[in-house]
């Protein structure tokens, strides 16, 4: 039996547990637990240690799927993933969400968070989400890869359709086992697994302020743009306001004066018996916090953090 | 004041500091190298304590992350303001724990500054 494997990256919500779920044809090992974070504001579940499935290619050869946690914290998975699991993999697909704010900015980060491991192996850019938000197109991503100097294959598809990621799986494949009849391999998966579109439906209703109050400690936010325009908020007291809006004005004059030291990443502001006061930025959006004294800022960083990458261009799906 | 200011840098968590009366800096340990983030630490939380008073609230330090760095700064009592350089990824908590250590000395020695 010959044993070939896929490792499976990409940002929250790029849809690699689905894709791993449309191809296996064993039950899939998810290992989801319930999303307490903004993450809840995709989806209901995240997974927090690794997905594993099995595709049978013939009766002599199999692929091993494995999928990563998209969530940085769980980044000590990506690791033994791609140190232990997959070390021996014969690519690695990067699922890139076209709805994120930028999604060229995931791409410079996987590439790098794995650059030793793509050393060895193929990557391929599998592009999702792209029936919900079309830009930018496969001409964009090729320029922009050429730009980055990632020379790759790049394929739109839909997670949910077995047929599109057995493509991706066809073209690593491939070239080292000719001997696989892929479409009676796509006919079974259609059969076992079939394709229904609510198979994966996302959820957009929650807004970033309803995600932004999911957070334990978070107790009012207010989401700006670039000139401190308010584009919502649940902050009632005007003073808290006023101040978050002065705040958000100082950390621009300081980025237009003051660049060369480095971007102006946060500000915090504390007290005892008062909420903390963070102003979050993020090129031309701030996402202001106010939280419990006791919440740490690691912790908020991270929220925030997340909030703003698929935030200001993606409330049409709020 | 200059010798206090050697009590409040320890390394590993304060790179250097220094003590701001209203927009003035009164002492500091920053280096030249690093006169920039002085600079814009004396207008930021110049700027930002001024804005807490006038919004009537009681918070009593200030974090701006820019850079790899951090600069905060503690009110220690209304004009006056101590700042602190640090690692950003440094834990707030142990900045703050450290300077509550030195906060009642530096005020001591004010009050021994006005009486003199």
């Amino acid at each position: 039996m010959k044993d070939y494997k896929i490792l499976f990256t990409g940002s929250v919500c790029s849809g690699k547990t689905t894709a791993i779920r449309s191809l296996s044809d064993i039950e899939t090992l998810d290992t989801d637990a319930s999303a307490s974070d903004v993450t809840v504001r995709r989806k209901k579940n995240t997974t927090i240690a690794m997905d594993y499935g099995v595709l049978e290619l013939t009766s002599d050869a199999r692929v091993h799927l494995y999928g990563t946690p998209g969530q940085e914290r769980f980044r000590f998975m990506w690791e033994m993933l791609a140190c232990e699991f997959a070390h021996d993999a014969i690519g690695m697909v990067l699922m890139v969400d076209n709805t994120r704010k930028d999604p060229f900015r995931d791409i410079r980060f996987y590439a790098k968070e794995f650059s030793d491991y793509l050393l060895k192996r193929r990557l391929i850019i599998a592009v999702t989400h792209s029936d919900v938000e079309p830009s930018p197109d496969y001409q964009e991503y090729l320029s922009a890869l050429k730009n980055l100097g990632i020379m790759t294959t790049v394929m739109f598809i839909d997670a949910r359709d077995p047929r599109a990621v057995l493509g991706i799986v066809e073209e690593l494949i491939s070239a080292v086992e000719r001997n696989i009849d892929w479409d009676s391999v796509c006919d079974r998966l259609l059969d076992n697994n079939g394709f229904t579109l609510d198979f994966y439906k996302p959820l957009y209703e929650e807004t970033l302020l309803d995600a932004a109050m999911n957070k334990r400690g978070v107790l009012g936010a207010m989401h700006l743009g670039d000139e401190q325009e308010i584009l919502c908020s649940n902050i009632d007291d005007k003073p808290t306001k006023n101040l978050m809006r002065n705040i958000d004005r100082l950390t621009d004059a300081i980025s237009d004066k003051a660049g060369f030291l480095g971007k102006v990443n946060n500000v915090v502001l504390a007290g005892p018996d008062v909420q903390t006061l963070s102003v979050f930025n993020d090129k031309s959006q701030s996402l202001c916090l106010c939280s419990d004294r006791d919440i740490s800022l690691p912790v908020l960083k991270q929220q925030a953090s997340d909030l703003l990458q698929w935030s200001i261009e993606n409330d049409y799906l709020a | 004041m200059k010798e206090l200011l050697g009590k409040v840098d320890e390394p590993g968590i304060i790179d250097c500091s220094c003590l701001l009366k209203g927009k003035d800096v009164i002492v500091s340990s920053f280096s030249k190298s690093k006169r920039n983030h002085e600079t814009i630490a004396k207008q930021t939380f110049s700027y930002l304590f001024l804005n807490v008073a006038k919004q009537k609230t009681k918070h009593d330090e200030a974090h701006l992350e820019i850079g790899e760095q951090r600069l905060s700064g503690f009110l220690l009592k209304p004009g006056l303001v101590l700042v602190c350089l640090s690692d950003k990824n440094l834990n707030i908590t142990k900045v703050r724990s450290h300077i509550q250590h030195i906060k009642h000395l530096i005020l001591q020695s004010e009050v021994d500054k006005m009486l003199a």
